[in-house]
């Protein structure tokens, strides 16, 4: 017996060593066993809190890509949304049935990222990094992920300039989403970026500040329903027929970074039709 | 040694254990190489600390590391077999420095080459028995053996960096 505990004395650290092993063998081979489920797995909340951590942390290395892959979920949503609304209109009589050439006739082409944007001039223009190459063209609407942001002016291979709504020829056949009452807005009042004027609604109507103002069905260029702005204010002048409406716009320029561009695939098809009765007017 | 000592092993400890965790467990290098940065843990911890301490730390330090990867008891199985080796590496390798008076297990107070021959063989053992382990059959050796190889070059730059870094 002497001689047992002498032997497991002098080799103590074999001994601890092949136990050890064996214990790690064990809790390898059996990777089901109570411990391991119950202790030491990435569920455990050290663990867990630890890897959250290190997680958050490689997040903003990632935030880039999230961003891109997020703006094209937009994107298809976004076509989703127009081609659905388009192929039923909320106001239709129940025996309309568009067209399906007319019900997705805007198709959502890219997403482009805003490299260059004035506000404070009276004819603003942006610049977009996306192209003919992208099949960008001209005529185009541009849309952001909060509103409307204007049309593509110009473009080359890689890169395209865009009249924005913050320009003094710019105008927009805009709806007012509750009474449905159709105007024009523009931009007048060229020094402030965020407001846009309304106008071209009749003073007999009624009217209430914090109104949705949206793109209208009559737009060429931009789908219906896109965001325009809130009725900041309003007055009338004592001799005018329509109302004078201030609208904060929706689409915040000094924040503007990634932008939608919209095509209207019928859109040659309708000016031509549109310009065909003026001529046989003459 | 003195408290200060400790203190700055358990640092240490921590440090190439944490160092592992959060950084060096992402690090796949053509998905063949792979940092096992957390031996270091293991290989610096002071020349006179005793077997059974350096066993239990070796088992410690294992686990530890295969709780945040689910796999529990493989990195414990290569640690303890380094941790148990280490002495023995030691006399063999470092037996005549050693002599000379006492050493930290540091590039420093070692040299580069006497440095490389100790850390490269207990890297090596160490991953061919964690990839052998790991991939649990033969089958698969060459594809076992050209990892086996990228990862300990991996982790022996990895190591080499932590101590030129460090004071």
């Amino acid at each position: 017996m002497l001689q047992l505990f002498e032997f497991i004395g002098r080799n103590r650290n074999f001994i601890l060593f092949a136990l050890l092993e064996v214990l790690s063998f064990w809790l390898l081979v059996n990777n089901n066993n109570y411990w391991g489920v119950k202790y030491f797995n990435t569920a455990n909340t050290v663990n867990a809190k630890a890897l959250e951590i290190s997680n958050s942390v490689r997040e903003y290395t990632n935030l880039r890509e999230v961003n891109t892959s997020l703006a094209e979920e937009n994107r298809r949503l976004n076509e989703l949304v127009t081609t659905l609304q388009q192929q039923k209109p909320a106001n239709a009589p129940a025996g309309y049935k568009p067209d399906s050439a007319f019900a997705s006739r805007f198709k959502w082409v890219t997403i482009a990222k805003v490299i260059l944007n004035t506000t404070h001039q009276t004819d603003n223009y942006l610049t977009i990094d996306k192209g003919y190459a992208d099949g960008v063209k001209e005529g185009m609407g541009v849309v952001s992920s909060t509103g409307i942001v204007g049309k593509v002016k110009i473009c080359n291979e890689h890169y395209s300039v865009i009249t924005s709504i913050l320009h003094s020829q710019f105008m927009i056949s805009t709806k007012l989403l509750r009474s449905g009452d159709m105007g024009t807005a523009k931009w007048e009042n060229s020094n402030i970026p965020s407001i846009i004027q309304l106008k071209d609604i009749s003073r007999y109507k009624t009217i209430a500040k914090g109104d949705t103002a949206v793109t209208s069905d009559q737009n060429a260029v931009f789908p219906p329903g896109i965001a325009v702005g809130r009725i900041r204010n309003f007055k009338v002048a004592p001799d005018q027929a329509f109302y004078e409406i201030d609208l904060d716009l929706s689409t915040d320029f000094s924040k503007l970074s990634y932008v939608y561009l919209v095509e209207n695939k019928l859109l040659d098809q309708q000016q031509s039709i549109q310009e065909g009765i003026l001529n046989k007017r003459k | 040694m003195n408290p200060n000592d400790i203190v700055r092993s358990v640092l240490r400890w921590l440090i190439y254990v944490l160092l592992h965790i959060f950084v060096a467990r992402h690090l796949v290098l053509f998905n063949y190489s792979f940092c096992f940065i957390y031996i270091g843990a293991i290989l610096f911890l002071p020349v006179e600390i005793n077997l059974t301490a350096l066993l239990a730390i070796g088992f410690v330090t294992g686990v530890t590391i295969d709780s945040f990867d689910n796999t529990l008891g493989l990195h414990a199985i290569a640690t303890v077999l380094i941790a148990y080796l280490r002495p023995i590496i030691i006399r063999y390798q470092l037996g005549q420095k050693l002599t000379e008076g006492r050493l930290q297990l540091s590039i420093r107070d070692l040299g580069l080459l006497a440095f490389l021959s100790y850390v490269i063989l207990l890297i090596s053992i160490h991953h061919i028995v964690l990839f052998l382990v790991e991939a649990g059959s033969i089958s698969m050796l060459p594809y076992t053996f050209l990892k086996i190889m990228c990862s300990i070059l991996f982790t022996t730059v990895s190591l080499l960096l932590t101590q030129l870094l460090s004071r």
